[in-house]
C-alpha cells in the first residue's frame, strides 16, 4: 500500500475547534476519520473526539492486518461511538447530549469503502474531477432532493445547519454506508467539515489536488478558505490522502509519501491528536463556562442529595 | 525559594450563606475553613487559592492575580471543577459529602459536611495503642465501602494517604480530598504537576500514568495501613525502584498482627500493578476474612524516652 496522507484542522473565528481528525494504517489498511462536534449543545468536542477514538480504537483492535469486513466494520465502530458518547452522557449527568458529525473511510485490497453520519463530507476525486461524494443528512439536502431549493439557496439557508443523523443524539444515528469502490492511482480521498466544503467548492479541491501533492497544496487551500470564510469562519478540517501506484519504485514516487511495504503485520501507525494536548486547544476557561461549571455541578449535587 | 503562605478569610467573615469560623488547614492549591451555614450547622470550605498563581495579603479579601498567572488560575480551576464533579455525584457514608459549590471573591469555593474528628494521620500519631488488628481491619475495611463507591463511578482518587482519611469521633472513616481524582477517560494536560504523596503514591504516579487503576489506589491503601503500623510513611515508590528498602511489613510485624493481615498489606505493596488486588472488594474480602489462630496481643511499646522523641520527631518530618 503506499499513498500520500495529510490532515489539518483549523479553528476558524470561534472559540472552540470542535472538528477532530484521525487516520491510521495497519500494512494492508487505512482508515481517516473526521468528526465535527455539533456547536450549540454542551461538549460538542468532547463528542466529536469520543467519536474519532473509538474508531480508531475499533481499527486498531480489528485490522490484522485487514478488517475481515469493512463496510460491516464501519457501521459498527459507528455505532459504538454513539454508544460511547452515551454512556460518557450518563457518566456525567449531562442535561443534554453532546453530538457529532462522522465521515470515515476505510481503504484495503485497493478498494474504498465509507461510511457517514451527518454533514461531514467524503469526496472521491479522480483526474480533477469528483467521481463520487457522500450525501448530506442535512434538512436543505432533502429540500434540494424535493426540488424546492437550489444548491445556491442552500448556501444561505436559514436551516443549513440542521442535520437529522449525527452520533450522540436521543436517536440511533442513520449510518449510511457506500458502495465498494475500487481506486485507481492518483485518486484522491477527502474527509472535510462544513468548514470547508460550505466555503471551499468540491471543483477547486477536485482542481487543486489534479497535479499536485496533498501535502504542499493543503495548507494553501485551507489559507485561501481562512480568508474567504470571513468574520464568522466555523471550524474547517480535512483528511486528505492520495492513492499511489504500489508498484512505482522509490526513485519515481513523490516525496513525502508513505509505503507500508516493509511494516509488520501486527504493527498500526495512528495519527490521532490527543485530547488537550492539541496546542491549539484552549485551556482557558471564560465566564461563561465558569457560570455553566458552577451550574452543573450544583444540580448534580441536588440530583444525589438524600 | 520558600513560597509565599495565602492569609486566610478572617474570622467572622460573611462568605456568600456562610459565617467563617476558623481556618481549618492551609494547602498549596487551597484553604479549607471551619463555618457554620444560615441553620448553624457546622461545614468546612474548601477555597480555590493555588499559593504560587494567586495572593491574598494580610486583611484582604479577593486575591490578587496577575495577568500573567490567569490561563494558569483558570486552568487549575478546571481541576478543582473537576474535584467537585466527582464529589457530586457520591453520596456515600464513607466518602465526604458536598453541600454546595459557589463562586466569590473572584475565585470558587465548595462547601462540604463537616464532622468531629480528625485524620487518620494525626489519630495514628496520638493513640499508638489503638492501632490494633481489630481496629486496622474495621478502618480499612469501612474505608473500602468508600472506594468502592468511587471506583464504580469510573474514578480514581489518586491521592490516599492518612492525611486524606478522615476518622469521625465513632472511628468510622471518610475519605476527603478528591483534588488529584480524574475521570479515567479525560488525558489531563501538564500545565500543572500531577498531585501526589511520596511514600503512598503508587509507581504508576511516577512513570506510567497510562496503568493508573483502582490498583493504584489500592497501593496507596497498603502504603497507608503500612504507615499505620510504623506511624511514618513508606519508602516512596520511586526510589522503590531503585533500590527497594522496604521492610515488608511480614517481617517487621511478625508477631504482633496476624500473618493474614500483614500478608494483605505486602499484597497491596507489590510494585507490579498486576500483583496486586485489582479491585477494592477482593482486597475488603481479604480484610474480612476469618482469621483461625487468634492474634497475639500487640506487644505494650517500650521505648526509651530518647527514642520516643527521636521518633516524634521522624514522624513529623516525614509527614511533610
Amino acid at each position: 500500500m503506499k499513498f500520500t496522507i495529510y490532515q489539518e484542522s483549523r479553528i476558524g473565528r470561534r472559540s472552540n475547534n470542535e472538528d477532530r481528525l484521525a487516520h491510521c494504517y495497519s500494512r494492508d489498511a487505512l482508515l481517516m476519520v473526521v468528526a465535527d462536534g455539533m456547536g450549540g449543545h454542551y461538549y460538542g468536542e468532547i463528542a466529536a473526539q469520543i467519536a474519532v477514538q473509538t474508531l480508531v480504537e475499533h481499527f486498531q483492535r480489528e485490522a490484522k492486518p485487514t478488517v475481515a469486513d469493512p463496510l460491516a466494520f464501519l457501521n459498527k465502530a459507528m455505532i459504538s461511538a454513539h454508544c460511547s458518547i452515551l454512556d460518557y452522557v450518563d457518566d456525567h449527568n449531562l442535561k443534554d447530549s453532546p453530538r457529532t458529525t462522522c465521515v470515515a473511510c476505510l481503504i484495503q485490497d485497493n478498494v474504498a469503502h465509507w461510511a457517514h453520519a451527518g454533514d461531514s463530507r467524503l469526496y472521491l476525486l479522480r483526474g480533477g474531477r469528483v467521481l463520487a461524494q457522500t450525501r448530506d443528512h442535512s434538512r436543505v439536502q432533502l429540500l434540494i432532493d424535493r426540488g424546492e431549493i437550489t444548491e445556491a439557496q442552500a448556501a444561505t439557508h436559514p436551516d443549513r445547519n440542521k442535520v437529522y443523523s449525527c452520533l450522540g443524539g436521543p436517536q440511533l444515528p442513520e449510518i449510511e454506508l457506500s458502495r465498494k469502490l475500487p481506486l485507481e492511482a492518483g485518486d484522491v480521498i477527502v474527509l472535510c467539515t462544513d468548514g470547508l466544503w460550505g466555503v471551499t467548492p468540491a471543483t477547486t479541491l477536485a482542481h487543486a489536488y489534479r497535479n499536485n501533492n496533498p501535502v504542499k497544496i493543503t495548507p494553501m487551500l485551507l489559507d485561501q478558505n481562512d480568508r474567504l470564510a470571513g468574520p464568522n469562519a466555523d471550524n474547517f478540517s480535512l483528511v486528505v490522502a492520495r492513492w499511489e501506484d504500489s508498484y512505482v519504485g522509490e526513485e519515481e514516487a513523490e516525496s513525502n509519501s508513505t509505503s507500508t511495504q516493509t511494516m509488520p503485520l501486527d504493527t498500526i501507525t495512528t495519527r490521532l491528536d490527543e485530547f488537550g494536548r492539541n496546542p491549539k486547544y484552549k485551556t482557558e476557561l471564560t465566564e461563561d463556562e465558569i457560570e455553566r461549571a458552577i451550574e452543573e455541578i450544583r444540580s448534580t449535587i441536588q440530583k444525589y442529595s438524600k | 525559594m520558600a513560597q509565599q503562605a495565602n492569609h486566610a478569610l478572617p474570622s467572622g467573615f460573611q462568605l456568600d450563606e456562610y459565617h467563617i469560623e476558623h481556618q481549618l488547614s492551609l494547602g498549596g492549591f487551597s484553604i479549607v475553613y471551619l463555618a457554620t451555614d444560615k441553620n448553624g450547622q457546622f461545614v468546612a470550605i474548601k477555597e480555590y487559592l493555588p499559593n504560587s498563581l494567586a495572593l491574598r495579603g494580610e486583611g484582604e479579601i479577593k486575591p490578587v492575580i496577575t495577568e500573567e498567572h490567569l490561563p494558569a488560575f483558570r486552568y487549575g480551576m478546571k481541576c478543582f471543577f473537576e474535584e467537585g464533579r466527582a464529589l457530586a455525584r457520591l453520596s456515600h457514608p464513607n466518602v465526604v459529602r458536598v453541600l454546595n459549590f459557589f463562586r466569590a471573591n473572584d475565585t470558587v469555593y465548595m462547601v462540604m459536611e463537616y464532622e468531629h474528628g480528625r485524620t487518620l494521620q494525626e489519630f495514628i500519631q496520638r493513640n499508638r495503642a489503638v492501632i490494633t488488628e481489630n481496629f486496622m481491619r474495621n478502618v480499612f475495611t469501612r474505608l473500602l465501602n468508600g472506594l468502592r463507591e468511587v471506583h464504580s463511578h469510573k474514578l480514581l482518587h489518586l491521592d490516599i494517604k492518612p492525611s486524606n482519611i478522615y476518622m469521625r469521633n465513632d472511628y468510622t472513616p471518610v475519605l476527603i480530598d478528591f483534588g488529584a481524582a480524574r475521570q479515567t477517560l479525560a488525558t489531563d494536560t501538564p500545565m500543572l504537576k500531577p498531585m501526589y504523596t511520596p511514600g503512598f503514591a503508587s509507581p504508576e504516579h511516577y512513570q506510567q500514568r497510562e496503568l493508573l487503576g483502582p490498583w493504584s489506589d489500592l497501593y496507596s491503601i497498603g502504603a497507608s495501613m503500612y504507615a499505620c503500623l510504623a506511624a511514618a510513611a513508606p519508602q516512596s515508590a520511586d526510589s522503590r525502584g531503585e533500590k527497594d528498602r522496604l521492610t515488608p511489613a511480614m517481617v517487621r510485624w511478625e508477631g504482633r498482627y496476624s500473618d493474614q493481615l500483614l500478608e494483605t498489606i505486602d499484597w497491596c505493596l507489590c510494585m507490579d500493578h498486576l500483583q496486586r488486588p485489582q479491585s477494592a472488594f477482593s482486597l475488603q474480602k481479604a480484610l474480612i476474612e476469618e482469621v483461625r489462630t487468634l492474634p497475639p496481643a500487640p506487644l505494650p511499646v517500650k521505648k526509651t524516652w530518647l527514642e520516643h522523641v527521636v521518633g516524634k520527631l521522624r514522624g513529623k518530618a516525614e509527614a511533610k
